[in-house]
């Protein structure tokens, strides 16, 4: 029993790292209807521009207002990347065949992952190890540590917090528009580039924050961790149903834990196959994906 | 097929046969694997560019093939002629297998399980299933291919054998454009339901446009296995179906030349480029985003006959 609740644990923590990160992938699909391959290189990129910041700052402040203040500045900056992302390599590709937007995006995978190497090296970096204190909570011979608690409660005030945003505010709603209806959102006065600019905004920032999240959790990252992590998200977001936010989230959650008892009861070398395994049946069974049948109401 | 096509056929085989002839061997093996990869491109664009299926896991037809024969050879003793049959036949029946399934799947859904396929065959074969395949560093000191007392052991043989192959395939390609089958994809392609309407059997044409593209791929996995003596996992991972993919879409969905283009600009460039190692994969990064912006619909677009403007829908 213990060792299932450990593994329960362990799973649901990186299962929101993945969720968070599949967000960014299904808003995006959810609105402009591509599969934004760099979306995983920008998460790369927010590690290493997080651990240059907490690098610089180290020191001079205090734990807690150097954490807060890595993540704003990382989250700004990765923000700011997606939008330089969508306007330099897809809104020129926004009238051009699907398939060709696909390319551009791979392309721009390349670009980013490429570049990290070229300014950081090809060599794996490690955050530093005493950024969050290395306390373990023992809870009835379950271990959970502060990290553990501090990505649970951020991963689900986040969520809670997009959650209202796409559901109650006007802004989301105008969004919501445009994942139903491009044309007839602009028909209804709703600027659609303001709309895209600010899921790629909303999408970089989440990402940004599990990328800070994995440096701190795994400690080393390295210039092209961005396709493992990206797909995995990626496979969470389609096992969810690609362009639902809250799919995406149960999907994060389910495949950190599936992954976490196949690594933890049968073999981490078969984790990753089996992984896709399950990605396969769920496509065969529910080729929509989970909450894949609201199709109305994507985003 | 009218003369000017055989014109530019005929002066494209004849550079690629004085090729090796005025290249160093490095050259010589990268313009071999450039035939063997331009082989997969051409297939994997039957099912991508011709049926429209978003397929990004090809590498796994080329690798059931390299890895049929290779394991038939070092394993079981056959000579690798006899092991041919058997590496067209056996990713033929896996794509028939594995596309089944999923071939209703839409679009990127489609596209996420080939991926999710893909994954699952570089990691069996990373984890050495049945114990044959060799583990991550897969299967070294495959026999060269022994064909009436000639062994094709040399550099310049091995490039011929490929340019064969690639000769083969475009003869394949240009019956099936010319065919029934070409032209129902074609048309499945350009508009599911109205083909459906028409009487073609869509579900039995994807299929056979798997079918035919595994099968030339594993032919195409023979040749790249005599070329290394060897085979290994990551020849065939997920990123080498990104490849594929990419280059059909560079070069131009279900245009001979332009997949031809394509692997030459997305495989023989790069390697062209290698003395600035690092920086080049981002200026290429760039150069897919520029190609794409300027021609979305690849370097050289097929064009099909002479249909007036005003006729075709344009996307």
């Amino acid at each position: 029993m213990e060792i299932f609740l450990q593994q329960l644990v362990n799973g649901l923590t990186i299962g929101s790292i993945y969720a968070l990160v599949a967000l960014g992938y299904t808003m995006v699909y959810g609105v402009l209807k591509l599969i934004n391959f760099a979306h995983g290189d920008l998460v790369a990129l927010s590690a290493y521009v997080g651990l240059v910041i907490m690098m610089q700052l180290a020191g001079a402040l205090s734990p807690a207002i150097l954490i807060i203040l890595t993540f704003l500045l990382t989250m700004a900056i990765i923000a700011i990347a997606g939008v330089i992302l969508e306007r330099a390599a897809y809104r020129p590709l926004r009238k051009a065949p699907r398939l060709s937007a696909v390319v551009s995006a791979l392309g721009a995978s390349m670009v980013i992952e490429n570049g990290i190497m070229l300014i950081w090296g090809p060599m794996p970096r490690i955050f530093p190890a005493s950024v969050v204190p290395n306390v373990n909570f023992d809870i009835h011979g379950v271990y959970i540590s502060l990290m553990q608690v501090l990505v649970l409660i951020i991963s689900f005030v986040l969520m809670v917090g997009l959650y209202f945003f796409v559901n109650k505010t006007k802004l989301g709603t105008a969004m919501r528009a445009c994942a139903i209806d491009q044309d007839a959102a602009r028909l209804m006065g709703i600027d659609v580039n303001r709309v895209i600019v600010t899921t790629f905004v909303i999408g970089s920032a989440l990402g940004a924050v599990g990328g800070l999240f994995i440096g701190m959790y795994y400690r080393g990252i390295y210039f092209n961790m961005g396709w493992i992590y990206g797909l995995n998200a990626f496979v969470a977001a389609i096992i969810g149903g690609i362009g639902n936010i809250p799919g995406a989230m149960l999907g994060g959650l389910l495949l950190g834990v599936f992954n976490a008892f196949i690594s933890g009861y049968l073999s981490s070398s078969w984790a990753m196959a089996l992984t896709y395994v399950l990605l396969i049946v769920i496509m065969i069974f529910r080729p929509t994906g989970i909450l894949g049948e609201r199709v109305a109401e994507k985003v | 097929m009218n003369t000017k096509n055989i014109v530019y056929y005929g002066a494209f085989l004849l550079i690629l046969s004085i090729i090796p002839f005025s290249l160093n061997s490095n050259w010589v093996s990268v313009m071999t694997t450039f035939l063997i990869y331009s082989v997969v491109s051409l297939s994997q664009d039957i099912v991508l560019g011709r049926a429209g299926m978003f397929d990004m896991g090809h590498a796994i037809f080329f690798g059931l093939g390299a890895y049929s024969s290779a394991i038939l050879n070092m394993v079981f003793g056959w000579p690798i002629i006899a092991t041919i049959p058997v590496a067209i036949i056996l990713p033929t029946i896996a794509s028939v297998l594995l596309a089944a399934p999923i071939i209703h799947l839409r679009g990127d859904y489609l596209l996420v399980t080939t991926i999710g396929f893909n994954i699952v065959f570089t990691q069996a074969l990373k984890n050495n299933v049945f114990g044959i395949t060799g583990g991550p560093n897969g299967i070294f000191g495959v026999e060269p291919l022994k064909l009436f007392g000639f062994s094709f052991s040399s550099q310049t043989s091995i490039y011929f054998l490929a340019l064969f192959l690639l000769i083969l395939t475009l003869i394949v390609i240009h019956n099936l454009e010319t065919s029934k089958p070409g032209r129902a994809l074609h048309y499945l392609n350009e508009d599911q339901l109205a083909s459906e309407c028409i009487g073609i059997n869509t579900r039995f044409y994807r299929l056979y446009a798997f079918a035919l593209s595994a099968a030339i791929a594993g032919l195409a996995g023979v040749v790249f296995t005599l070329q290394f003596s060897a085979v290994s996992p990551d020849a065939f991972n997920f990123i080498q179906s990104v490849l594929f993919f990419t280059i059909v879409l560079v070069g131009g969905p279900s245009s001979i030349p332009g997949v031809l283009l394509g692997t030459f600009f997305m495989f023989v460039v790069p390697e062209m480029f290698r003395q600035f190692a690092e920086a080049r994969y981002l200026v290429f990064g760039i150069a897919m985003i520029v190609i794409m912006i300027f021609r979305p619909k690849g370097i050289w677009p097929a064009k099909f006959g002479r249909i007036p403007k005003y006729l075709i829908r344009e996307e």
